[in-house]
């Protein structure tokens, strides 16, 4: 174990937010997903939102930037066998650090279409930054069949470590043949990771346990 | 006399069209050393950044971004995309959290920091890999 990850452990245990939660629980947890475009957010979303509420919290497409806004779902009760837990599900816009109108038009935009939805996609990934700032816990969302070591992710964990934000990695569409969900696992090893797939619900009920233990 | 004045402009037209097609399969990096930055605050950092991306030069720093500045350079950029030129950055930050406990040290009582930062166009830079032992800049000319 390398120096610095041996700071960062010695550091997350003795944070305040670490320090304090051991004193006081929140009872309702504001719960961001937050991850590069297309890792698998919304269908993630939906998913806990299906298991507990049996109603869906945005749509998905193949088109990246399909969500351009903060979508909301509150008071989502999870049961898990560590015991229950409520949260405000906040699904966040991709993170992305460009944004061409042209890629869309290969998904059958017109032009202006395409523009538009660039338009939206931009501010979109603004608002979702500025969010980091609301949420108690994130689930930071990969594509475990894309290299996880990107600058978007990096970004994304490093701002969450740096407001002490807690958070799980979660390492999305291991049914994908493609999937290397341990390539996850070795790019972040000093956070928990869990393996899932959204589309078919595999390992969910490891991620309501895992929300219970580490994010509650 | 007449045709000597156009037969000169002439030249210098040619010769700003030649440098413009020059300009246009050049690949510019501009190095600021931690000096440099040190002098700036986090505003004008990543003002000068942007500003030079913009104009199709990839930037590399003597210095980690922190993972704030990383956020505010990507609002910042995503508000400059329009649907001509700019298209948004490609970036890649090395050290700051992955440096060992004797560098933070050093960046402590020296005030510098360590690790290093690329920013690009991304109509230029297509991709930054990181592998085991080297970053690799995937870059293209008259993007």
């Amino acid at each position: 174990m390398s120096g610095g990850l041996v700071f960062q452990k010695i550091k997350g245990m003795f944070s305040l937010g670490r320090i304090l939660g051991v004193f006081k629980k929140k009872k309702t947890i504001s719960l961001g997903f937050y991850g590069a475009v297309n890792a698998g957010k919304t269908t993630l979303a939906n998913r806990i939102s299906m298991d507990w509420l049996g109603e869906e919290v945005g749509v998905v497409s193949e088109i990246p930037h399909e969500t351009r806004d903060i979508q909301k779902v509150e008071n989502v009760k999870v049961d898990t066998e560590a015991g229950s837990l409520n949260m405000n599900i906040i699904d966040m816009p991709g993170i992305a650090t460009q944004v061409d109108f042209k890629e869309f038009e290969k998904f059958g935009l017109t032009e202006e279409e395409s523009k538009n939805r660039a338009k939206e996609a931009t501010k979109g990934v603004i608002e979702a930054i500025k969010w980091l700032n609301n949420v108690d816990a994130v689930l930071v969302v990969m594509d475990s069949t894309r290299d996880p070591y990107t600058q978007v992710n990096i970004t994304i964990i490093g701002n969450l470590e740096a407001r002490d934000i807690p958070m799980i990695v979660i390492a999305n569409k291991i049914d994908s043949e493609d999937a290397s969900p341990e390539s996850i696992e070795n790019a972040f090893p000093q956070h928990v990771v869990v393996q899932v797939s959204a589309s078919t619900g595999d390992n969910m009920d490891d991620l309501y346990t895992a929300i219970h233990k580490h994010l509650t | 006399m007449a045709a000597k004045k156009s037969g000169s402009a002439g030249k210098k037209k040619t010769q700003k069209k030649k440098m413009a097609k020059a300009k246009e399969r050049e690949i510019r990096l501009d190095f600021i050393p931690s000096e440099m930055l040190l002098r700036k605050n986090t505003d004008d950092k990543l003002e000068m950044i942007l500003s030079k991306v913009k104009k199709n030069i990839i930037v590399v720093l003597e210095e980690a971004l922190t993972p704030e500045e990383e956020s505010i350079l990507i609002q910042n950029a995503m508000e400059e995309i329009d649907s001509k030129d700019f298209f948004g950055i490609e970036f890649y930050r090395m050290g700051h959290k992955d440096v060992g406990i004797f560098d933070r040290l050093s960046s402590f009582l020296t005030k510098r920091r360590s690790g290093m930062t690329i920013v690009g166009p991304t109509r230029m830079v297509e991709a930054i890999k990181k592998e085991p032992d080297h970053i690799s800049v995937f870059a293209k000319v008259g993007g």
